[in-house]
């Protein structure tokens, strides 16, 4: 009886030495996957209305604008293996703060934008060759990252404010600061470059941009990860109902995405709709604007939020 | 840890209160910066002060060099160091928002908001010193031998905006990249620039130094004007006030000061000198806390009372939020004077820090108790001490209790010359939380401005710092034991004594060249090592 006793134990530690030399290479081979910016939140500038878009009315003499933007996202990024079925939700909660300035003269506008991770959280683990370390973020841990800033500049080339079309092209540089580990940063710097539009039709507001976030990061093939540089798009609409003092309510969508071009909309595109309310003061030296979104993911990949919820507040004039 | 109120470039939130007689209003600035306005302003009081005869003018600069020579004695007989306070832009300075007040673009004197930004490169140069040794039995914390070159570089970007009446709120980021002596190990309050931080790398990183926002209540009396400058909106306040602060700010931003608010990126460069090297504020590791605090402002008088987080583990950057279980509670008394017609200010600063740290006899009683419990075997957090017959401050981590208490005296003794003096004692039984390895210390020094030799933005300084460890600190230290600073294995416990003496020459309005020559004595409260010569080089420019 003992013998057979000691025949099964041998035979279960050699059983058990035989699945853990089976997983051994695998798991010993996993690529370490470094982390990258997973926010493709990518803010309009101080001042500029909406949350992605801008309304492009910027005017009069030196003026500027503050804004304080907060938002929480639910699995922005969720890594699907390789079979299809697999998925390992690497960052599965994030939240920040983001306080930007403006200084504007005529039609240009310059602006600093300082995003901080308030907490960015998640599900390590390994999907096929590669093995993934979720983010740890939190206030606690991290009380003062700033994460990716952004310096920029936007013009408004063609176009009055309040009229019917106005045009204007933007450019910023994202300085990269910040761990790659915590998934806030690429730890290089980028570049965006957009084509911007906007318009009043009476009650309707409008905007949209079409632009190119030069993106050195190529992660390839590591799904569900920077493929290099990426087109964004977007476009917004909404209704402005006027209240007294000069006060408004504009309440409707935007839908804004970008893709890689190297995998142009087949590959890393994440689309996402966020529904819109804003409610301003405007036509005085000093204004205020109080902005509240909730949205979901139309195509999700990294960065388009499974849903989010953002809220902002926005001083903003001019002399 | 450590080190660093620095961006407090500050200038002092609360500085003296003073008459300016082009405005006939009581001035909310120190009293070297009124003087200095005294000569811009036109005035013909000043007109007249200035126009007195060549004769007058040799005297003063005569008088001034007795009063150097003579705070050049005081300095050696005492030894010590102090600080630095934010100084205020004068408007003769280059600034960006001079620049659109100038055009017409913008009210300096009753600010919505403003923005300055500053930039600052130190090296420093060791060379080698006798040292009989170093890191003893695996013990990590000496000041390397060998000579060493080290470095920061900082820029910061100070943004304020009103928001409404009273309310100010402030942002600051800042970036810095830095590469310390021996690691920022080796020595107590003579660290040789207070911008390094603990854990920095050379690698250049931003983060947000300062999120905060500020309440004033006035109260009557005088009215005051506070000038624009980094962290301080211009506007008028009452000289009777309450002020409620909020957020992320570094406690040196309003408690204890710097002298003569020279702002201490022009000033001197010693860790002693930025505040009392014994007061173990609690801060990150960069120097900054999250918190509240009230000032109670009564003319000539203020009381300051904070609380505000400590790291969770010493010296580190991850932050306790818990404020009601760890925390530092720190209050302060401020009184401004005259003394034959120049201006002085006494404080008093008590704090007491409620941390998660170990007192030095409930480590050596665990290591006597059981040698295994040695600095080799930490299962907490630790500082990594190889040596095996060493007790360590992880065995002995728990919530205890901080003191102490200091005074600091500032006094003009003629026209921009002035002398400091700064002491703090704390009960020296727990170790450094957050800002130096000294129980208790001692500054006194001497600071001039350049205006007798017609370089009024220049600014010059000598002075002496001392540290002192407590007994149980020095038997811990003895025995092998390392906190977040010092430990070389063994010791022979003196006083850690240093003179700093440094000269900054302005240029363009915009920019500082700065020499520093610092003499070491005993570093690392160790007798048996040293003296250590550094040598430091500093540009720094304001916009």
């Amino acid at each position: 009886m003992a013998s057979f006793e000691s025949h099964r134990s041998c035979a279960c530690a050699l059983l058990a030495g035989l699945v853990i030399l089976s997983l051994w290479p695998r798991l010993a081979d996993a690529q370490q996957q470094a982390g990258f910016a997973v926010g493709r939140f990518y803010q309009s500038a101080p001042g500029g209305g909406w949350f992605i878009m801008d309304d492009l009315d910027i005017s009069g003499r030196l003026g500027g604008a503050l804004t304080l933007t907060s938002g929480y996202g639910r699995n922005p990024l969720v890594i699907t293996g390789p079979d299809g079925k697999q998925k390992l939700a690497v960052v599965s909660q994030e939240a920040f703060l983001d306080i930007g300035a403006a200084i504007t003269h005529d039609r240009v506008r310059g602006y600093i934008d300082f995003p901080m991770p308030l907490l960015r959280s998640g599900t390590s683990g390994t999907l096929g060759p590669y093995q993934f370390t979720a983010p740890s973020v939190s206030l606690g841990t991290n009380p003062d990252t700033v994460s990716d800033p952004r310096i920029g500049v936007d013009v408004r080339l063609l176009g009055e404010p309040g009229s019917l079309l106005r045009l204007g092209a933007g450019a910023q540089l994202i300085i990269p600061s910040g761990s790659r580990a915590d998934y806030v940063t690429d730890a290089r710097y980028r570049g965006m470059f957009r084509f911007l539009a906007a318009g009043d039709a009476g009650a309707f507001k409008y905007a949209g941009q079409l632009g190119v976030h030069v993106r050195p990061l190529n992660e390839a093939p590591v799904p569900d990860s920077p493929n290099g540089s990426e087109f964004l798009y977007g476009i917004s609409g909404g209704r402005r109902f006027a209240g007294p003092s000069g006060w408004a309510v504009i309440a409707g969508p935007e839908i804004f995405g970008e893709t890689a071009f190297r995998s142009f909309f087949s590959g890393e595109t994440g689309t996402e709709a966020l529904l819109t309310g804003r409610l301003e003061q405007t036509g005085t030296e000093r204004n205020l604007r109080i902005k509240l979104g909730v949205g979901h993911a139309l195509v999700q990949n990294f960065g388009a939020a499974q849903w989010r919820i953002v809220f902002g507040v926005e001083l903003f004039g001019h002399k | 840890m450590l080190v660093r109120r620095s961006f407090i470039s500050f200038r002092r939130l609360d500085a003296s209160l003073a008459v300016d007689p082009c405005r006939g209003v009581v001035v909310h600035q120190q009293p070297r910066v009124v003087r200095s306005n005294l000569y811009r302003c036109g005035c013909d009081v000043l007109s007249l002060a200035l126009g007195q005869t060549s004769l007058m003018r040799v005297f003063d600069i005569a008088r001034s060099i007795v009063r150097v020579l003579t705070g050049l004695l005081l300095a050696s007989s005492l030894a010590s160091a102090q600080n630095g306070a934010p100084a205020p832009r004068t408007s003769d300075q280059f600034s960006f928002m001079q620049l659109l007040a100038d055009k017409g673009l913008h009210d300096i004197e009753n600010e919505s908001w403003n923005a300055y930004g500053q930039f600052t490169y130190i090296s420093s140069w060791k060379p080698s010193f006798p040292a009989p040794y170093t890191n003893l039995n695996g013990s990590i914390n000496s000041l390397l031998p060998t000579a060493e070159r080290s470095f920061t570089g900082t820029a910061t970007l100070y943004l304020g905006l009103r928001l409404w009446k009273g309310a100010e709120g402030y942002l600051v980021p800042e970036v810095i990249s830095e590469q310390p002596l021996s690691q920022l190990r080796g020595l107590g309050g003579a660290i040789q620039n207070f911008e390094l931080q603990k854990g920095g790398t050379s690698i250049p990183e931003i983060y947000r130094s300062r999120l905060f926002v500020k309440q004033t209540v006035g109260l009557g009396g005088k009215s005051i004007v506070a000038e624009s400058g980094p962290l301080r909106l211009a506007t008028h306040y009452d000289s009777r006030r309450l002020v409620f602060v909020v957020g992320n700010f570094s406690i040196l931003d309003f408690f204890d000061t710097n002298a003569f608010d020279v702002d201490p990126r022009q000033g001197f460069l010693s860790l002693g000198f930025l505040t009392y090297a014994a007061y173990d504020f609690a801060s990150d590791a960069r120097g900054y806390s999250y918190g509240g605090l009230g000032e109670f402002h009564w003319d000539d008088w203020a009381v300051r009372l904070g609380r505000i987080t400590p790291p969770k583990d010493p010296n580190q950057l991850p932050v306790d939020f818990r404020l009601f279980k760890y925390h530092g509670d720190q209050m302060e008394v401020e009184h401004k004077h005259k003394i034959r017609g120049q201006e002085g200010m006494v404080r008093v600063l008590a704090f007491r820090n409620r941390e998660n740290m170990g007192r030095f006899n409930d480590a050596i009683a665990t290591f006597e108790a059981d040698p295994a419990k040695n600095a080799t075997t930490c299962t907490g957090f630790n500082y990594g001490s190889q040596n095996v017959g060493a007790p360590d401050l992880c065995w002995a981590r728990k919530p205890n209790v901080k003191k102490g208490i200091g005074g600091f005296v500032e006094q003009y003794i003629g026209h921009d010359i002035g002398v400091f003096t700064r002491a703090m004692y704390s009960d020296g039984q727990t170790e450094v939380y957050s800002y130096t390895s000294d129980d208790r210390s001692a500054v006194v020094g001497v600071l001039t401005k350049g205006s007798a030799w017609s370089r009024p933005q220049d600014v010059a300084g000598i002075g002496g710092n001392f540290g002192w460890i407590s007994n149980v600190h020095a038997k811990y230290l003895g025995m092998g034991g390392v906190d977040g600073f010092v430990g070389d294995g063994a010791i022979k416990a003196a006083t850690e004594k240093s003179l700093d003496l440094f000269y900054s020459a302005n240029f363009g309005k915009v920019y500082w060249l700065t020499g520093d020559y610092e003499h070491i004595a005993s570093p690392g409260f160790n007798a048996a090592r040293g003296p250590v010569n550094i040598f430091t080089v500093r540009i720094h420019g304001e916009f």
